[in-house]
């Protein structure tokens, strides 16, 4: 056995001993050390970089490391066996993946504009804001020696009075504290529960000087990036709102890398620990406290989720979903409460699921289509979601077809060497100089703050610009020569987009030939699969009158960028939306409204799923679609206009 | 009523490409019509058979052909004798000695045969094929391009890898014929065409090698992409899948267990020499049914067969 040491720039070392020959990421993921593995192991994304400060390891030489960085110490973990003693350093921008919760300012008008419109929409789709959540002050008789009735019962037939309903229900931790509350407040208690026809299911119960709050969460579990909202139930005001990397990556890029992982021993349990206690736990503390309100008194939470990360968050067996006949364990639940499941927010709240519709078309969609509206418009509107799993809904008032495609993670920043979310130092918007081949950034964050690399949005701008100038070619290989373009010893380009000195990271920011592969396939599964699901039902782009985009890619896409490049059809841009993130929104409107969550779930049951992989054309769209704008240049007359 | 057939003419054509100069000279595609589809529209031109030779003259032929090339031992005396065969309408000259996995013959000494066997074809067109090591043909069919000056022949073949230095020179430079190579995918011949045109090369100058296999051997692919490209360029009008096909055959077919198993290995299978042949006709014949505008062959045996095959047909 040799000892390896992990140390870390901001936390104390963690010390293990792991066998000769055992690869350096499985010890690590083994010793809950995070390193960020989007690859899963294979040495293709040279993302796990760690540096050796003692001893030795075994490691093989990939082209992510440079000779020179190679002397200096730095090795892939994923191709690193143990040999000897050992100790090295796991950099921060390894863990990146966790980087920086972001809790969103709720003060930006952009932001609130987005859940405002929402609700408007949904008010004249005729669907009441108003959940059945309520605070009540509740009096009861106070007991004597002539009536000593238990205090459960007591509480029951005051609710009865109350509310006009026989079935109450009064859950262990609200009967836990009730002789206490009860006392302490002479028996005039605040009582916050929930109302429908069949029965009241009691939350809490708080003394009546107390300040109370009836709070909901609503939670958007992406496979690559986890956002939330807390609110308010009563009113529906958005209280705080906050995003962070999906502490599963390190686990494996995308769903199937996820459930494979979640099938080996304990994995199950290591990938729902990094979901709640490494994610969601850590964020509804910082959303919280930005709120200034206790997490207890969050009763009710609300999750669009794909199929896979619902199944996962729950610790579900994954593995049906993988495998033929493609079966999940659900599709609606309402039997989740925030305790079965760790959920650090009142143990009695309830937790709610936008439902799935298929193996890879989840809660997500439905929670996303239900905000695009158009199940209630009589003309042919597309939703894309793009996500790590791309999601596509073609439909009207009558009739809605889904399908998922893998684009992989690039519109979040993953699979790319330079990627990253939108947070402060990415690159959201560019443009490039035709003539002297130099870049001008929009960077997400204070004024004066220095790139670091690139969110989804910019990599559309930066590729969009680097066809339109004329640096790379349709197949996203340099055709231009410049200062900003470079080729390493394997003939691979890049294009610099900021040198060290002016970048906010240690070094060149970059995009490479291999990013822009990864790309371009990424826009090409999403094209491939609009263009396939509208020849399946017998449509064409020309029928299509609205496009909601959806998805949490920066703050917004360059629309005409995403045509030039063949990511989306080409159609007027005033069709265009981008309604930001669904999901979440739909999320948020699935816990404030209750009739908007009837919606849902009745949009769930009408909408019918094609299997892209059934249809024998699909992968022909596909290799057409990897080609910029594409391989049927007709497809995109407009982009041909443009020069 | 009486039964009028309708004419499968398209408005649609092939781009014709001729390849060599003088009386010899050959010209492959520019019909508006499904293979061999006469009795819709007239075939502008017959589709062609090339005889292949290679770098290491008789060293590396199956025994077989040894009687055909009598006395023969260099490419030169090969092509000497091949321009003679019956059917021969061009010939292509393969530098198989090239690849470095191979033999690794030095771009001097291929050269050097080059110029041989360029003088020996004499007023024959000429295909000059490269290694098939994309990295390696792009310094020796830019050298054989600059060398072949004033032949018009098909340089095989420009890849996605290195088209930039093979179309460049063969396209720009030199004024050969650019013979682009995909694999087996009607998007991904297409994005080829686009990248070639990009570069400025004249799309009359492009003809295709849409990937190949022998019959029997994942043909389907191979049949299905060319009838494909075929139809769009005919009946969708594309003109980025307009360039003639030509298609090596003689590398493929020889290459199979039916052509090279020997006698004692396998009794049961009958002679050696004819079942190469066969193999090599059937999916010559295969290539030329589902679009191939031109192919390459190594057998004297299956050139004249295959050459009597189109005058019946067309």
């Amino acid at each position: 056995m040799h000892k390896v040491t992990f140390k870390f720039e901001n936390s104390e070392d963690v010390s293990v001993f792991a066998a000769f020959g055992e690869n350096l990421l499985e010890v690590a993921r083994k010793t809950n050390v995070a390193i960020d593995a989007p690859c899963s192991g294979n040495a293709s994304c040279g993302k796990c970089r760690v540096k050796l400060i003692g001893g030795n390891l075994d490691s093989k030489k990939t082209r992510h490391i440079s000779d020179e960085e190679y002397n200096d110490g730095w090795r892939l973990a994923c191709v690193s066996t143990v040999c000897d003693d050992v100790e090295v350093m796991v950099p921060d921008i390894a863990s990146a993946y966790r980087s920086r919760m972001k809790v969103a300012d709720l003060s930006s008008p952009d932001e609130i504009k987005i859940f405002d419109d929402l609700k408007e929409q949904v008010v004249e789709a005729g669907i009441e804001l108003k959940n059945d959540m309520q605070l009540t002050l509740l009096t009861l008789n106070a007991p004597s020696l002539d009536d000593t009735m238990p205090d459960n019962e007591r509480f029951t037939r005051a609710m009865q009075a109350l509310t006009g309903v026989q079935q109450i229900r009064l859950p262990y931790s609200v009967m836990k504290k009730l002789a206490t509350v009860l006392r302490a407040s002479d028996f005039e208690v605040q009582v916050i529960y929930r109302k429908t026809e069949q029965d009241v299911f009691v939350y809490d119960v708080v003394e009546k000087d107390k300040e109370v709050f009836v709070g909901g969460l609503a939670i958007d579990i992406g496979t690559t990036t986890v956002s939330g909202i807390v609110i308010d139930m009563l009113t529906g005001k958005i209280l705080a709102k906050g995003s962070s990397g999906n502490g599963q990556i390190r686990y494996g890029a995308d769903v199937i890398n996820r459930i494979i992982e979640s099938t080996k021993p304990g994995g199950s349990v290591r990938l729902q620990k990094a979901v709640i206690d490494e994610t969601i736990n850590p964020l509804i503390q910082t959303m919280c406290k930005d709120a200034k309100i206790n997490p207890k008194h969050i009763y009710r939470m609300s999750v669009g989720a794909n199929t896979t990360m619902n199944h996962l968050l729950f610790g579900m067996n994954g593995d049906p979903i993988r495998t033929e006949p493609y079966i999940p364990t659900f599709f609606k639940t309402n039997s989740v409460f925030a305790s079965d499941i760790g959920i650090r927010i009142n143990p009695g709240a309830h937790i709610i699921v936008a439902p799935n519709i298929g193996s890879y078309v989840g809660g997500d969609i439905t929670a996303g289509a239900f905000v695009s509206m158009l199940w209630n418009k009589p003309e042919f509107s597309l939703f894309i979601d793009l996500g790590t799993n791309g999601e596509i809904v073609f439909g009207n008032q009558d009739f809605m077809f889904s399908c998922a495609c893998s684009a992989g993670p690039a519109f979040e920043g993953g699979d790319i060497s330079c990627g990253m979310r939108a947070t402060d130092g990415a690159i959201e918007a560019c443009t490039i100089d035709k003539e002297t081949m130099e870049p001008t950034f929009t960077i997400v964050g204070d004024e004066g703050t220095k790139p670091i690399g690139l969110c989804g949005s910019g990599i559309i701008d930066v590729i969009s610009e680097l066809f339109r100038c004329g640096i790379i070619s349709p197949k996203g290989k340099f055709i231009r020569e410049g200062d900003r373009v470079r080729h390493d010893k394997y003939g691979m380009g890049s294009y610099v987009l900021a040198f060290e000195k002016d970048a906010g990271s240690v070094k060149d920011v970059e995009i490479t030939e291999v990013d822009i592969d990864n790309f371009i396939r990424a826009k090409g599964a999403i094209f491939s699969a609009i263009r396939t699901m509208l020849s399946y039902c017998d449509f064409d782009v020309s029928m299509i009158e609205h496009v909601y985009v959806a998805g949490g890619i920066g703050s917004g896409i360059n629309m005409k960028n995403a045509i030039n490049i063949g990511m989306f059809p080409d159609v007027p841009l005033e069709l265009y939306q981008y309604i930001g993130n669904s999901s979440l929104v739909g999320a948020y409107a699935m816990l404030y409204s209750t009739e908007a969550e009837r919606k849902v779930y009745e949009i769930a049951q009408n909408m019918t799923y094609i299997e892209l992989s059934t249809i024998t054309s699909y992968m022909d769209e596909f290799v057409g679609a990897c080609f910029l704008p594409h391989t049927d240049a007709g497809l995109f007359l407009s982009v041909g206009a443009m020069e | 009523m009486p039964f009028t057939a309708k004419s499968g003419k398209f408005n649609a054509s092939i781009k014709p490409v001729t390849i060599g100069s003088g009386d010899k000279a050959a010209t492959i595609g520019g019909e508006n019509v499904l293979p061999f589809y006469s009795f819709d529209a007239e075939i502008a031109n017959a589709p062609k058979v090339g005889i292949e030779v290679t770098d290491f003259g008789m060293e590396h032929e199956p025994e077989c052909l040894k009687k055909y090339y009598d006395g023969c031992t260099t490419a030169a005396d090969m092509v000497k004798k091949a321009v003679a065969f019956e059917g021969v309408d061009f010939i292509s000259f393969r530098m198989e000695g090239g690849d470095p996995n191979g033999a690794n013959k030095s771009t001097e000494d291929l050269m050097a045969t080059l110029g041989e066997v360029i003088e020996a074809a004499g007023d024959m067109p000429l295909v000059i094929c490269g290694s098939k090591n994309a990295e390696r043909d792009a310094e020796l069919l830019q050298k054989a391009a600059e060398l072949a000056q004033g032949k018009n022949a098909i340089i095989l073949a420009a890849r996605e890898e290195n088209y930039k230095t093979v179309g460049a020179a063969a396209g720009l430079a030199y004024n050969q014929i650019v013979g682009a190579e995909s694999s087996v995918d009607i998007n991904l011949a297409k994005q080829l065409n686009v990248l070639l045109t990009q570069l400025g090369v004249n799309a009359s100058n492009v003809v295709m090698n849409v990937g190949s296999a022998a019959a029997g051997y994942g043909y389907e692919y191979v049949a299905s992409t060319m009838q494909r490209i075929k139809a769009a360029a005919l009946s969708q009008n594309d003109a980025q899948l307009q360039m003639p096909i030509i298609t090596p055959v003689a590398s493929e077919a020889w290459a199979t267990k039916e052509a090279s198993a020997s006698e004692e290995d396998v009794p049961g299978w009958g002679d050696v020499e004819s079942r190469g042949i066969d193999m090599e006709v059937e999916t010559a014949a295969a290539d030329l049914a589902c679009g191939s505008n031109a192919v390459i062959l190594k057998h004297p045996v299956s050139v004249a067969t295959v050459s009597k095959l189109i005058k019946e047909l067309v």
